[in-house]
């Protein structure tokens, strides 16, 4: 009990370094001051080591992985959102778009911690092991990059329009411009889909030991899935246009969702783990 | 008629809004004359301590009124100076500038600072320009602490306003929009290939602008080759009309300014370029009058058509945008004054004595009346006795800074050992 209590008093820490990082990020887009991108980055960091921290003590305090449950693995993609981001500020140094990202980190955290410590969602003895916790930490970092990307190629079509219509407001003199907002989708969109490769490519490996078949309707989906992302790295070896590019973007992770969604609940009949 | 000041502050001025160009013109200051100007002043004790301030749009003297002015109208002889010193006729040049002492003054040099007295309301220049006229004033040795003060803090609450308001953020000339545009395209300008159509005069502008922005890829393209060639003598390249549709599809950004009547970019050549560059954003410039690209560019995805008329309207709105942020601007100058005043008071001559006296007094009531106290042995009148020695070393103590302050006939000088004094005795430390 005692456990769980410091549990959630970290995921609680964590997530006002989060809400505290987006305060002063949004801060930043108001005034251009480089102190506060810099305290942006520096609450980030530390409600991403907080975070960690409460994952590791509420997988030891339920002799689990945070994915088994639905709380869990919503704070678990959250802390991948953070992280996915982070590796973002690695490569292109660039934090105005932060306000835009940090939010889906609030908010999927702070529906976890509503939701409590819910109830273990895999019983089956064979859903353990490192293969499968690999295949299925991977993919959630892969999903939380390509969350990123759809919000990325969002910004991009918002400038663009800006751009069109000659609406220069305060968003867009402080959105970055149009090639670095692609860069940052490029990025996070190649991140996406080595991330999914891989752990595609271990749950294969995995199903071969534990299934009859290693196929079905979701290792099709999120092929296409891959397919799709691939498709808007190379756009521009293709002739296709930024815009063009942004929308099938956005397909593809509407794709997704319907992949997390209607796939795993109606369609899958291997993905289904109870 | 302004009253004589009352304050060692003093600023004299002629600026774009009072003064005809042809007398701002006659009261400028080069380099050389500043120095001379500034070593005239202080040898005939106008001034203890001087700066000048002469740009296009404006000449200023700001100083610290010399012992020859003490009990007159330091600001009528500082007008009556300049002057003479320009071969002016005094009544002209006191009508057509403006005067100011004490915070007005320092207002006013913090309203220069900061970009709110400029043609272009918060421009950036003019900080440099402050900061260059202070460099020239202390080079020729004409400031000491009061303007050193001054001017470090003005252009400190220049870079405020600048930083925490949105006065300087937008650019208002069209140039300045021009690559504000392209700079949300592509961030970084200077790998970007340039194409310019023409050869005139704007043409020239823009050429000068992307060079100094480090623009290292331009080609200019005019009907007249020569002329192409004549403008890339500074680097770029020239090339034929003809090329004109080769050109354009390896171009990233584009400024047109051709006197061509009939557009000289069809929709057709502008899709094929995009085509060629493989839906790379292609930015278009157009200053030609009439215009240069088909309007109906503006339509393609990854083309950003912009024309003179769309830079002049953003331009606008961006002016009424500086001036919504007056406001916020006028409350960090006044902040900056206050500050500036607290410490401009405390170097008066009374204050400063006063605190003076009060430090002495403090360390004579620590140093005797407390140890005497617990000296239980002494008799009364030996206590006395020891009282008035202290209190009289105290008094001899603080004769020699006393009689250096308060006795300094130069205002300026004054309030330097005032300055002086306060730091040497640590009187603005808490006790």
């Amino acid at each position: 009990m005692g456990i769980l209590d410091g549990n959630e008093a970290m995921n609680l820490a964590a997530l006002l370094c989060y809400i505290a990082a987006e305060a002063f990020a949004v801060a930043h887009i108001r005034r251009d001051r480089d102190a506060l991108g810099t305290a942006t980055t520096v609450l980030l960091l530390l409600g991403f080591i907080i975070h960690f921290g409460a994952l590791v003590l509420g997988a030891k305090a339920t002799q689990t992985v945070p994915y088994n449950t639905l709380p869990g693995s919503m704070s678990l993609f959250a802390w991948m959102l953070v992280g996915a981001y982070g590796v973002l500020l690695l490569i292109h140094r660039e934090v105005s778009t932060g306000p835009f990202l940090i939010p889906l980190a609030i908010l999927f955290l702070a529906v976890s911690l509503l939701m409590g410590t819910g109830r273990p969602l895999m019983s089956d003895p064979r859903l353990s092991g490192p293969l499968f916790a690999w295949h299925v930490t991977i993919a959630i970092f892969g999903y939380a990059t390509l969350t990123l990307t759809f919000v990325l190629a969002q910004l991009y079509l918002i400038q663009m329009r800006q751009l069109h219509r000659r609406t220069m407001g305060l968003l867009f003199a402080r959105l970055p411009a149009l090639d670095v907002v692609w860069g940052l989708h490029r990025s996070a969109a190649l991140l996406g889909v080595v991330a999914l490769s891989v752990a595609t490519v271990l749950g294969l490996i995995w199903a071969r030991q534990n299934w009859r078949t290693f196929w079905d309707a979701k290792v099709a989906f999120t092929l296409v899935m891959i397919g799709i992302y691939i498709f808007t790295l190379l756009a521009p070896r293709l002739g296709l246009g930024g815009k063009r590019t942004a929308w099938v973007s956005i397909g593809g992770y509407g794709l997704l969702i319907f992949s997390y969604t209607v796939v795993n609940l109606f369609i899958t009949a291997e993905h289904v783990f109870r | 008629m302004t009253p004589p000041s009352s304050s060692p502050l003093l600023l004299v001025g002629w600026d774009f809004r009072q003064t005809p160009v042809e007398l701002r013109e006659r009261l400028a200051f080069s380099p050389e004359k500043v120095k001379e100007a500034l070593g005239q002043l202080r040898q005939r004790g106008l001034l203890s301590e001087g700066v000048i301030l002469s740009t296009c749009n404006r000449s200023e003297v700001y100083g610290v009124s010399g012992p020859a002015v003490e009990g007159r109208d330091s600001l009528a002889a500082l007008t009556d100076f300049i002057a003479d010193y320009h071969g002016l006729p005094g009544s002209e040049v006191l009508q057509a500038g403006y005067r100011h002492s004490g915070p007005d003054a320092v207002r006013h040099l913090m309203r220069v600072a900061a970009g709110l007295e400029s043609l272009a309301l918060g421009e950036d220049q003019i900080l440099g320009q402050v900061r260059e006229a202070f460099r020239l004033a202390s080079g020729a040795g004409a400031t000491r602490s009061v303007l050193h003060r001054l001017f470090q803090k003005a252009v400190e609450t220049g870079k405020r306003v600048r930083s925490e308001t949105g006065l300087s953020s937008r650019p208002i000339s069209i140039p300045g929009v021009a690559i504000e545009l392209a700079q949300k395209i592509y961030e970084d300008l200077s790998p970007r290939r340039f194409l310019i159509l023409g050869a005139g005069e704007t043409s020239g502008i823009f050429y000068d602008l992307l060079l100094a922005r480090g623009a290292k890829n331009i080609t200019v393209v005019n009907r007249t080759l020569a002329r192409a060639e004549e403008l890339c003598r500074r680097g770029g390249q020239a090339a034929p009309w003809e090329d004109l549709e080769s050109q354009l599809g390896k171009a990233d950004i584009v400024v047109s300014a051709t006197s061509s009547e009939e557009p000289v970019i069809p929709l057709d050549m502008a899709k094929k370029a995009i085509h060629k560059r493989r839906g790379q954003p292609l930015f278009f410039l157009d200053l030609g009058i009439p215009r240069n690209v088909d309007p109906s560019v503006a339509r393609l995805d990854d083309a950003f058509l912009y024309a003179v008329d769309d830079l002049q309207e953003i331009a606008e709105r961006n002016r009424q945008e500086r001036q919504r942020e007056i406001e916020p601007a006028l409350r960090i100058l006044e902040e900056e004054l206050e500050a500036f005043s607290s410490w401009f008071n405390s170097l008066a001559v009374v204050p400063t004595l006063t605190a003076l006296r009060q430090k002495f007094e403090g360390i004579r009531e620590a140093e005797f009346d407390e140890p005497l106290a617990r000296m239980v042995h002494l008799s009364e009148a030996d206590r006395k006795k020891i009282q008035v020695m202290a209190s009289s070393m105290v008094r001899s103590l603080l004769r020699t800074p006393t009689e250096a302050i308060k006795d300094e006939p130069d205002p300026g000088r004054r309030l330097d050992r005032a300055e002086t004094a306060r730091h040497l005795f640590g009187l603005d430390r808490d006790p």
